[in-house]
């Protein structure tokens, strides 16, 4: 006689912890030791906490005109806030005039309105616009920032910049409603279906007549030149972490390329640009570009400060970038080169569509991490004499009004670098998330 | 599935010798496979039959000998390898399916990419294919949300998108689980009956036994003897051969 299996119903899984005080008692009150520690920690906290809350709340002086009036009202047991506020704008925009702020603010808030459709659902194109952003919006921004006289090159790139904005948002707001970017919408309804080189045209003439157009309201624009000397403060800092984030991945990407290369003389040069950027301190590649670059540079060339800064901080971060972007390579299975050769896929193919995927995506908390980093080191550009955010800082405390006044100012700029790190490290978790939901086993 | 001698040769191996540093991994390999032709290699392991094929569509490069591909001279060091590669199709023990890519994606990259043809088109002929091996309700999933076996089928749907002349198959069906083997020989089955010239790699005798035009079998980097699976199996020539069969069977 056969006999028929017949599987068991599934159970759902057994609870291992009995709500609320299960959880305590299992985690934190488990034997004596583990109860101790955790009465100790939580007197730490409450202590550290309350003592900071007293001295930046409870006790702080709101209203003064100088440190000596603080003093005399609380002494050091209270925050003494005035200074901060007073400095506050310097150490956003450092000495930027006041009157043309709203450059800056302006050119942030077109970072931000850029950035937007990369949340939106129902956008395709986001690895497009992703790109759009590191292509083309330095242009707008620089020239927002910068200001000063264009002539006809410098128009074309900043309506360059004004383009790609323009582009992302129709794409982005087109894709929302049809499902098609821009130019395939324009192509479909001016040109007939099967005709490639008609569609082909209508794309090109629409990207023309845009073109011309942020060419025409470009050439309106006129800001007064504001010289980087004047700039400062977090705005300083973000441009440079900014941009040597930018570069980092890109140029990080290729110098690692480079260094797995089957050509000798390419790999060569990737080594010895990476060993040698990352086997010296960032302060000494700052001082040495900041010092030597001008003596060998041919005489009467200037080189401005903020951009020797940048160089050096855009090459040391790429060096970085370069060997994590490696260790990502390294755990690609050889099988996934094997297979991409074997359909014929060249070595952009396979490693634009194949390998970097797959490697970015391991990569992410490890790149994000070093974004941090860089963004937190840029702080040492204040020691060749840049107004960043943390050199702000340290300027409140030399004002006569404000003469020692120190601690707040470096509070507040903790506060300022937490909230930005943090960001940053949430949206990566976030991205991790997102980009391995579904796709693991 | 034909002793058909007129039928054009899809490869022509002649002389090949390889090394691995000093190691001589293939010595004097001779081997001409014609159109819808099935061979079958098998020999122990570290015999040289994943060497040999990877030679074919240039993963290895050789240094001696000749290999024709429909035709087309391979040229050493991998000069026409591209070429080459378009020609033939390969399926590997570990699938190789691109994990952060859906199945649908998987089987269009190829034709998208590499051979420029319009998106519409390449999906629907990799949805023909992945019809083929009874695996297009699975088009969206990513590769490692299916079973070993799919995943696969699907690995055999992407080369074949590329439309190749041959399909070289290394030990397809050795990373998988028992009950998953079947499935994956029939898709295997059924292109030999669809007349796909065919090298596999492989031990499993009875796909031999009902497919095969030729099997070979390799010792210690050379061709010891290539017959007929009748003649093959009831009477190997060789003692190597002999005791490899007392072996596996
Ligand atoms: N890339 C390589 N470098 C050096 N030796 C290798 C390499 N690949 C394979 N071999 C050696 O060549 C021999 C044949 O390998 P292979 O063709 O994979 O055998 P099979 O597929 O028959 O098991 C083995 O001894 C193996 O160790
Ligand atoms: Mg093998």
């Amino acid at each position: 006689m056969t006999l028929v299996f017949e599987p068991k119903a599934n159970r759902p899984a057994p609870t291992n912890t009995v709500g609320f005080v299960g959880w305590l008692r299992q985690n934190l009150f488990k034997d004596i030791p583990n109860t101790l520690m955790t009465i100790l920690g939580l007197y730490l906290t409450i202590t550290v906490v309350g003592w900071v809350l007293n001295w930046a709340l409870f006790n702080a002086v709101w209203d003064a005109s100088s440190r000596r009036e603080c003093l005399d009202l609380v002494g050091r047991s209270g925050a003494c806030w005035p200074g901060v506020v007073e400095w506050l704008p310097n150490m956003i925009y450092g000495l930027y005039p006041k009157d043309q702020v709203w450059r800056i603010n302006l050119g942030f808030l077109a970072l931000i309105v850029w950035l937007v459709p990369l949340w939106m659902g129902g956008v395709k194109s986001k690895v497009a616009i992703g790109l759009s952003v590191v292509a083309f919006y330095p242009f707008l921004a620089s020239y927002f920032f910068l200001g000063g006289d264009k002539g006809p090159i410098w128009t074309a790139l900043v309506a360059l910049g004004l383009w790609g904005l323009v582009w992302v948002w129709s794409t982005a707001l087109c894709e929302r409603r049809t499902g098609l970017s821009i130019g395939t919408w324009l192509a479909q309804r001016f040109a007939d279906a099967d005709n490639d080189i008609a569609q082909k045209r209508v794309r090109q003439a629409a990207a023309l007549l845009l073109f011309v157009v942020c060419v025409g309201l470009v050439s309106q624009w006129s800001l007064s030149e504001v010289r980087t000397q004047f700039w400062g403060g977090l705005f300083l800092t973000l441009v440079i972490s900014g941009i040597g984030i930018t570069f980092s991945l890109p140029a990080g990407i290729l110098l690692a390329l480079g260094r797995r290369s089957d050509m000798p003389a390419i790999a060569m040069l990737s080594t010895l640009f990476i060993e040698l950027f990352r086997s010296v301190p960032l302060i000494t590649i700052l001082f040495m570009f900041n010092t030597m670059l001008p003596l060998f540079m041919p005489a009467g060339t200037e080189v401005n400060q903020l951009l020797r800064a940048i160089v050096a901080v855009c090459l040391f971060a790429a060096a970085y970038m370069a060997e994590i972007v490696r260790g990502g390579l390294q755990a690609i299975p050889k099988g996934q080169y094997e297979a991409a050769s074997a359909l014929g896929l060249g070595f952009w193919q396979t490693t634009t569509q194949v390998v970097m995927p797959q490697a970015l995506k391991i990569m992410i908390p490890t790149i994000v991490g070093n974004f941090i980093g860089l963004f937190k080191d840029t702080t040492l550009v204040s020691i060749i004499g840049l107004f960043d955010l943390m050199n702000m800082a340290r300027a409140v405390g030399e004002d006569s009004d404000w003469l020692g006044l120190f601690i707040e100012p470096f509070f507040v700029v903790s506060l300022i670098y937490f909230v930005f790190c943090f960001a940053m490290s949430s949206y990566s978790i976030g991205l991790e998330r997102k980009l391995s939901a579904g796709r693991d086993r | 599935m034909s002793g058909n001698n007129k039928a054009r040769k899809v490869i022509e191996i002649n002389g090949l010798n390889k090394w691995f540093g000093q190691f001589h991994v293939l010595k004097d390999i001779n081997l001409t496979v014609r159109e819808r032709e099935i061979y079958v290699v098998c020999g122990p392991s570290g015999s040289g039959k994943s060497t040999l094929i990877r030679c074919i569509n240039q993963l290895e490069h050789h240094q001696e000998g000749d290999i024709l591909v429909d035709g087309v001279e391979v040229e050493k060091g991998g000069k026409n390898q591209t070429l080459i590669r378009r020609k033939t199709g390969m399926v590997f023990q570990q699938f190789n399916l691109f994990p952060h890519l859906t199945v649908l994606e998987n089987c269009t990259l190829t034709p998208t990419l590499g051979l420029q043809t319009p998106k519409k088109d390449a999906e629907e002929l990799a949805m023909k294919h992945l019809n083929r091996v009874g695996i297009a309700d699975q088009a969206l999933k990513y590769p490692l949300q299916l079973s070993g076996g799919q995943q696969q089928r699907v690995a055999i749907a992407r080369s074949l998108c590329t439309q190749p002349k041959i399909m070289l198959f290394d030990e397809p069906t050795s990373a998988l689980d028992p009950e998953m083997i079947k499935e994956v020989l029939d898709v295997m089955i059924e292109l030999a009956e669809d007349g796909m010239t065919m090298i596999c790699v492989t031990h499993e005798m009875g796909f031999a036994r009902q497919v095969a035009d030729k099997v070979v079998f390799m010792d210690q980097g050379e061709i010891v003897e290539s017959n007929t699976p009748a003649e093959f199996f009831a009477d190997p020539r060789f003692d190597r051969t002999q005791q490899f069969l007392a072996h596996i069977l």
